[in-house]
């Protein structure tokens, strides 16, 4: 990138307003972002059956990602390998084999070529077909949620997600039952760079008081004071913000998990029947997690609302669109009623028609296309919010900033973010593992916080 | 849809397209509290279901109101919604969008007890800001009941054409 050479400044806290808008920024991350990182496909909820599929995206590339019959799941390119069609067009289903509309090449659930038509009389028994299966990506499962890397260099899944599985075990694994997807996802287009939406939901809780005043004002509750930032909060008693080595991270809501469910019942009984058996499992500070209510992005493009439920992947269509696919995330062993009841909330508040996702959608995409003005772009965005009120934590690994309401986690975000676009491979992303958070430089913070509370 | 269905007969049959061109001029308004008092019933169940795309072999059944959805509300949800409206800091509605629009297609039945089925289609066009155009094309299925000299919806599946929906939120009554 040497005509822009300060993307992001870790020390200011700011970003070159390129990164929304640059057809080369873009072009540099689908290379070194999305086919160098894990990215999400699935949960194991929605193809539970050999056989079962779902078709997907791993940024731009059409992936199909099936269900083996020994139980492991294998993704897949969706593009025969013959003159590359794309294989399959469904969303879902129960397949045995793939079936190319264009010349009826058939590929097996696990992506192998296994039928060509005409073979023989046309190929002259010179067709190597096991050198022509579809074109694989690496799979692995994390509690049940499966990603793909299209880098055989990259680390696996758990170093991927590093010590930020410290805090997805909190959920993910929770009392025991884990969460799971309820599909079909909702999809739509927003004219946004992808990093708008990621950004706003690894560490926004700026906005909620003021971009979902009314929303809030409807829903009532314990965020209602929240609304038109009008109430005086005690910010740093009420959560904090989170960042990890490789980007992932989030903002907590102490004590709100299901604060934006109107009808909640099922839901609020589950957690306070759980709790305890999360705290004796993973001590009293992810029991407090465990009852908060989460914005969270993992590094690069998969954002969840825990407690809201919402689970969402913004795959980006150039620099200037998504594609949004909103699922809704149910602890596994809840019954079937406390399901269907988070799902609808879940729906109502950040579906697409959700009444506090329609608020956002003006927002990210405005916040990208400003930037088509040459004067605009010519500019730097700030995120500075709290520079100072964070550092290693006694127990929480990683950053911890003092509120939710700061930038923490938008700093550490785009800090990987530069370090990802500036490596020529992930060899060189390991040398920094051990000063990655340098650039956090209040070391003391919490310590001297916590002496003096003591 | 079945055939063996009673067609409602002309005279209900352009009483019910009268009803929602008046059903539109309020909506168009903006007048949704007034929809909502008078054009819907208060055991509305409001259905936005999501269909996949699925290959003709694949059995699975069609969604229900268990399923994932766009929309599935009760009076009170629709009403938490239209109330939002009125909050004066829904930002994205300020200045307003413009939206409009064609029914069309409007095929009643008689379904017994003064309720009737009815069929029909739906273009949405909405516009915003300076540049902002949208379309979305829909099937509507309503239960409508006759009260007083008019009718009231108490049931009403909405079904959405795209699978991948070409605007910001769908966010909208209709």
């Amino acid at each position: 990138m040497p005509r822009i050479p300060n993307l992001v400044d870790n020390v200011e806290a700011n970003q070159s307003r390129e990164i929304f808008w640059d057809k080369d920024v873009y072009d540099l991350e689908l290379e070194r972002i999305f086919a160098r990182s894990w990215l999400f496909l699935g949960h194991e909820s929605l193809l539970p059956k050999p056989g079962d599929f779902i078709t997907t995206y791993m940024a731009e590339d059409k992936v199909i990602l099936s269900h083996q019959q020994d139980g492991s799941f294998r993704a897949f390119i969706n593009s025969c390998t013959h003159r590359g069609n794309q294989i399959c067009h469904a969303d879902s289903g129960n397949a045995k084999a793939f079936v190319c509309n264009y010349h009826g090449w058939v590929f097996g659930q696990d992506g192998s070529l296994v039928d060509v038509p005409l073979e023989t009389r046309c190929y002259h028994g010179q067709l190597d077909k096991e050198q022509l299966g579809a074109k694989h990506v690496r799979v692995e499962t994390y509690k049940g949620f499966i990603f793909g890397c299209g880098d055989a260099d990259a680390p696996g899944l758990e170093e991927y997600l590093g010590e930020f599985r410290w805090y997805l075990d909190t959920i993910w694994e929770g009392a025991g039952g884990g969460l799971e997807l309820l599909g079909p996802p909702m999809k739509s287009i927003l004219a946004c760079n992808w990093k708008v939406p990621t950004e706003n939901f690894v560490g926004d809780g700026y906005h909620v008081g003021w971009t979902h005043a009314g929303a809030l004002l409807g829903i009532g509750g314990e965020l209602a004071g929240l609304a038109g930032n009008r109430a005086d909060i005690p910010f740093e008693d009420l959560g904090y913000q989170f960042t990890t080595r490789h980007g992932h991270g989030f903002g907590v809501i102490n004590n709100a998990a299901a604060a934006i469910h109107v009808k909640r019942d099922g839901w609020a009984k589950y957690l306070a029947d759980t709790r305890a058996e999360v705290g004796r499992k993973f001590g009293p500070e992810r029991e407090e997690l465990y009852v908060g209510h989460w914005n969270c992005s993992i590094f690069p493009s998969c954002s969840f609302l825990y407690g809201t439920n919402t689970f969402k992947v913004w795959h980006p269509r150039g620099p200037h669109e998504i594609e949004v696919w909103t699922y809704t995330m149910v602890p596994r062993d809840a019954d079937a009623e406390t399901k269907n009841s988070i799902q609808r909330e879940a729906s109502r508040s950040f579906g697409t028609a959700g009444t506090l996702e329609s608020d956002d959608g003006e927002n990210m995409s405005s916040a990208t296309h400003v930037n088509r003005g040459t004067i605009t772009r010519d500019g730097r965005i700030d995120s500075s919010m709290g520079v100072g009120f964070e550092g290693p934590h006694p127990i929480f690994p990683g950053i911890v900033g003092s509120s939710f309401i700061g930038e923490t986690s938008h700093r550490g975000f785009y800090r990987f973010w530069k370090e990802m676009l500036d490596a020529p491979d992930w060899k060189t992303v390991k040398a920094n593992d051990d000063t990655w958070d340098s650039i956090f430089t209040n070391r003391d913070y919490w310590s001297d916080k916590i002496d003096a509370a003591e | 849809m079945s055939v063996k269905q009673t067609l409602a007969g002309l005279d209900v049959q352009s009483a019910i397209e009268m009803h929602y061109r008046a059903e539109v001029r309020l909506l168009q308004n903006g007048q949704y509290r007034e929809w909502l008092t008078e054009m819907v019933d208060e055991d509305i169940h409001y259905w936005m279901p999501i269909y996949e795309q699925r290959l003709i072999r694949d059995r699975r059944p069609d969604p229900t109101p268990d399923d994932a959805a766009i929309y599935n509300d009760d009076y009170g949800e629709l009403k938490q919604r239209v109330e939002r409206l009125y909050s004066g800091t829904v930002w994205m509605e300020d200045p307003p969008s413009k939206i409009r629009y064609f029914v069309s297609n409007v095929e009643a039945f008689h379904a017994g007890d003064g309720e009737f089925d009815v069929f029909s289609n739906l273009a949405i066009y909405r516009n915003r800001r300076q540049l902002e155009m949208t379309v979305h094309t829909l099937g509507r299925e309503d239960k409508l009941r006759q009260v007083g000299d008019g009718f009231k919806v108490f049931r009403r599946k909405l079904i959405l054409d795209a699978r991948v929906t070409q605007d910001k939120n769908l966010y909208f009554f209709c």
